[in-house]
């Protein structure tokens, strides 16, 4: 581990419209090791590591950024990355329909004599960067056939064929698998040892533990505390400074016991691959949900999870089969609109692509669902619109200058909260989250965490898909593991260990038809 | 103050072209002129309501112009068969537009096959069969009374009142606006407002010096106002206009939202083509005949104004008023270059230009907006 500042920023300001998202922070960071930036939703971490990239350009910012010893003014993000500043965005930035190879050398490809690419040369070069990562991975493939670690590692690696010296990572881990994430901390621990220096910036605490040298803290944009080593600083202080007050319980107690009653009940869920016939990604899933409790299903990404809820929920038409029986009576759903007449909701996982209309504002998205409940002969009550999504932004306490932002200018958490608002808003019987606290920070957890236990004490029922274990532990009453489109296990509180969950996860089970 | 300037960038641009051409041609701002131009923009005007909902749907309906041919030639038969009025122009409107629009619909909301495939394949049906049914002549009109329609006029009197109303309506919704607003709380920016009224009392002011001062409102400005009003209510107000926008922004994430995207779709490429009728029958009326070959080129005039209005090609991101702007800044050039004796050669390099630019604004604010 260096002793020698490589990166220095100082008195950051940023303002956006409305909210100064920056607001004089100072930070430095060491050559060769990994500093942890930590902040609730919203404190301002993604502006602070676009203002280092380039994609704030100076002077729309206000304060030094100092490599090297040498003040930088990044015009733009090439000039960034021409200065060895490389970062993986929260959202992934690639192409899923070119290459691997093309992805990596996107704007930069190599060319010969006559000024057209130079295949060959690209691909071998690539192929070398990649290896470097330890990465198998035909540079030739599409991106879109690859799973998102294995995406992610494309991004490190279109991120590494510059001379990088800085790496950010901001919130690389919200889709990764387990193993993939090990992967990714392998990588990490490797450029690190190389003379890479990382900022890394995750809501994961247990992450931050793990890989991290040194932690520094955002607050509503301003720099907490100086940067400290990890060693000097246990977790609750980390969260301390982030929310500004203690944490209680990460898990909420329940505070009554509710009656259960058996209000969903499926039977024989089947979803076939559309790509390959013959194959399924969900196959005769059958289980139940009860009033007073929340269901957590558990299962490595891709495991069908997923695919199992949006069957449930109509998204795949007549194309999925399977019974569903609400309250007693045999229904069928063929679309989600047919689901949230049913009183059935479903907090989608990917909310940037499946969640939110991110070019309307807040209160748009929020209404979109109930659209039917307040409007008279085709006409929108807005007033009526504008209520519950104040309402829903109070209860889940959005920071937002407005109402009428738009949501792409919303930080990734806030975001979340908005699709979860949303949902809400339709007053669901059956409340499905998938990935409900994906890239949400560890008090607003909390507070969702507390809203879920509140819908279960007022009779709904609740169905929760983590990948995170301590979530499904820490909230499920009763957990169903998935693998590979086939129910594993169903698991009581009591008996359900991490060790055990992860067992019935990733083991061969023996089934009809074949797996590859 | 930067941000009033952009938001209204189109409107002004549109007055600033006019005040330059009041002063490069005497006979430009002249009730007659300007009366005369209003008329012409109309059928563009119209159907740019029903595109600018297309196109907000990420789509684009290439048919229209060809409908408009269509239509023309199908109501002037159908009075020259013996019909009434009236019926044939009731029959025109479901056969022409309302049946086409469903048609192209279909293919479009139940198969997914792209709009532009469809409405390409429905621009030389329409044509073709406008050419079969006149076998490639013109046909005049033969019920003198069918004129009114797009030839004539509310007589000053009634237009002097229909002002009046339209003026004590503007004022009165604004008012009532902010009022509601205040009431619940919401914020209420006082120079937008203040630009509200600007406008309308400018627009009043001018409708009242063009229309009275010549012969009052033509009859087609009229219908065109009553269907810019039902875009602007559709997409501002109703469910309809929520869900439109919903699925130009992102399909999936209106399905998961329970939206009805067959629906919607079915009743947008309906509405669009049923416009482009009402455009044919305007025109018809207007020439006194109809000609096969009516309304060619009309769909690119209508898809420019659209543009031109800031509704962004790529669907979810614009209203009916920007296009409706739209369509009167292409009348304004056609009729500011006609005036100067510039050749129609250069009005359409000239019309060409302006689209490449408002696409390139499109493409800079939507880098601005993510
Ligand atoms: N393009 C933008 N326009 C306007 N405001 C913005 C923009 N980008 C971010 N903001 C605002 O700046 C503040 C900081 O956002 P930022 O995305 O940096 O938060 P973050 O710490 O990364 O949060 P998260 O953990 O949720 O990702 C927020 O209040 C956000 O609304
Ligand atoms: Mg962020």
């Amino acid at each position: 581990m260096g002793e020698e500042v490589i990166l220095e920023m100082k008195d950051i300001v940023k303002d956006f419209p409305g909210v100064r998202a920056l607001d004089h922070v100072n930070f430095r960071v060491k050559k060769g090791t990994v500093l942890a930036l930590c902040g609730e939703n919203g404190a301002g971490k993604s502006t602070l590591v676009k203002v280092l990239s380039g994609v704030w350009p100076y002077p729309t910012y206000e304060g030094k950024i100092i490599l090297d010893g040498e003040e930088e003014q990044f015009s733009n993000t090439r000039e960034a990355e021409d200065a060895g500043i490389g970062i993986i965005h929260q959202e992934l930035n690639l192409i899923p329909e070119l290459t691997v190879a093309e992805n990596i050398y996107l704007d930069r490809q190599p060319t010969n004599k006559f000024g057209t690419i130079a295949w060959e040369k690209m691909y071998a070069d690539a192929k070398e960067v990649l290896q470097r990562l330890n990465m198998e991975i035909d540079p030739q493939t599409p991106l879109k056939t690859l799973t998102v670690g294995k995406q992610q590692m494309v991004e490190i690696a279109k991120a590494l064929s510059h001379q990088t010296r800085i790496m950010v990572f901001d919130e690389p881990t919200s889709a990764l698998t387990n193993t993939e994430v090990k992967e990714l901390f392998r990588v990490i621990r490797e450029l690190r040892a190389s003379g890479v220096s990382i900022i890394y910036i995750s809501h994961k605490m247990d992450e931050i533990k793990e890989i991290a040298d040194e932690v520094t803290v955002l607050r509503d944009g301003a720099s907490i505390g100086d940067v400290a080593a990890i060693a000097d600083i246990t977790l609750d202080q980390i969260i301390s400074r982030m929310v500004g007050r203690k944490l209680e319980d990460m898990f909420p107690d329940r505070i009554e016991e509710m009656s259960r009653k058996k209000t969903l009940e499926v039977k024989n869920i089947t979803v076939d691959d559309p790509k390959v016939s013959g194959k399924y990604l969900v196959k005769d899933v059958s289980f139940s949900a009860y009033t007073g409790e929340i269901l957590g299903i558990a299962g490595l990404m891709g495991a069908g999870r997923t695919e199992l809820v949006n069957a449930i929920f109509g998204v795949y038409g007549k194309k999925s089969i399977g019974e569903l029986i609400l309250n007693g009576e045999k229904i069928t759903i063929n679309s989600p609109k047919e689901a949230i007449s049913r009183g059935i909701a479903l907090v989608t996982e990917d909310r940037k692509e499946l969640g939110l209309l991110l070019e309307q504002d807040l209160a748009f998205n929020i209404s979109l669902p109930l659209l039917d409940d307040i409007s008279k002969k085709g006409i929108v009550d807005q007033i009526e619109e504008h209520k519950i999504a104040e309402k829903y932004v109070e209860e889940l306490n959005v920071k937002t200058p407005s109402l009428e932002v738009y949501i792409n200018k919303l930080s990734g958490g806030n975001q979340q909260k908005v699709v979860i608002g949303k949902w809400l808003a339709t007053k669901p019987k059956v409340l499905i989250l998938d990935e409900p606290t994906r890239g949400i920070d560890v008090g607003a957890k909390v507070e969702v965490y507390r809203l879920m236990n509140k819908l279960v004490a007022q009779g709904v029922t609740v169905i929760m898909i983590s990948s995170e274990l301590p979530e499904i532990l820490g909230m499920s009453d009763r957990i169903l593991v998935m693998n590979e489109g086939l129910l594993a296990a169903e698991l009581s509180k009591e008996e359900a260990t991490g060790e055990l969950i992860m067992e019935y996860a990733t083991r061969h089970i023996k089934k009809g038809a074949e797996i590859n | 103050m930067k941000k009033l300037l952009k938001e209204n960038s189109t409107i002004l641009a549109l007055i600033g072209l006019m005040i330059i051409l009041s002063f490069l041609s005497p006979v430009f701002f002249t009730p007659r002129n300007l009366t005369n131009l209003a008329r012409q923009v109309t059928v563009i005007g119209i159907m740019s309501v029903g595109m600018t909902m297309v196109i907000l749907l990420g789509g684009i309906d290439l048919s229209v112009g060809s409908i408009v041919g269509l239509a023309a030639v199908t109501v002037t038969l159908l009075m020259q068969a013996g019909l009434s009025i009236t019926l044939a122009i009731i029959l025109t409107i479901l056969l022409v537009g309302v049946g086409i629009g469903l048609w192209n619909g279909f293919w479009i909301a139940k198969y997914d096959i792209p709009p532009f495939i469809i409405t390409l394949g429905m621009m030389t049906i329409a044509r073709g069969l406008a050419l079969t049914l006149t076998q490639g002549v013109s046909i005049p009109v033969t019920a003198p009374a069918f004129s009114f329609i797009g030839g004539g006029y509310i007589n000053k009197v009634t237009s002097l009142i229909i002002l009046g109303i339209a003026l004590i309506v503007g004022i009165y919704s604004i008012l009532k606006a902010v009022k509601r607003k205040k009431a619940n709380n919401i914020e209420v920016s006082k120079i937008n407002t203040f630009s509200k009224f600007i406008f309308l009392f400018l627009g009043i002011f001018l409708a009242f010096f063009v229309f009275i001062g010549y012969r009052g409102i033509p009859i087609p400005v009229i219908i065109l106002v009553v269907f810019v009003a039902l875009g602007v209510f559709i997409l501002r107000k109703t469910k309809l206009g929520r869900r439109l926008y919903a699925i130009g922004g992102n399909e999936n994430v209106a399905w998961l939202s329970g939206i009805n995207i067959f629906k919607t779709k079915m009743f947008v490429f309906s509405f669009i083509t049923t416009l482009a009728a009402i455009g044919g029958i305007i025109l018809a009326s207007r020439l006194n005949g109809a000609s096969p070959n009516l309304g060619k080129m009309f769909e690119l005039d209508t898809i420019a104004s659209v543009v031109i209005g800031g509704t962004s090609l790529s669907g979810g991101f614009g209203t009916v008023t920007g296009s409706i702007i739209g369509a009167f800044i292409i009348g304004v050039i056609n009729n500011g270059m006609s005036l100067m004796g510039i050749n129609t050669f250069y009005q359409l390099i000239v019309k060409g230009l302006i689209i490449i630019f408002a696409v390139w604004v499109d493409i800079m604010n939507k880098k601005q907006r993510s």
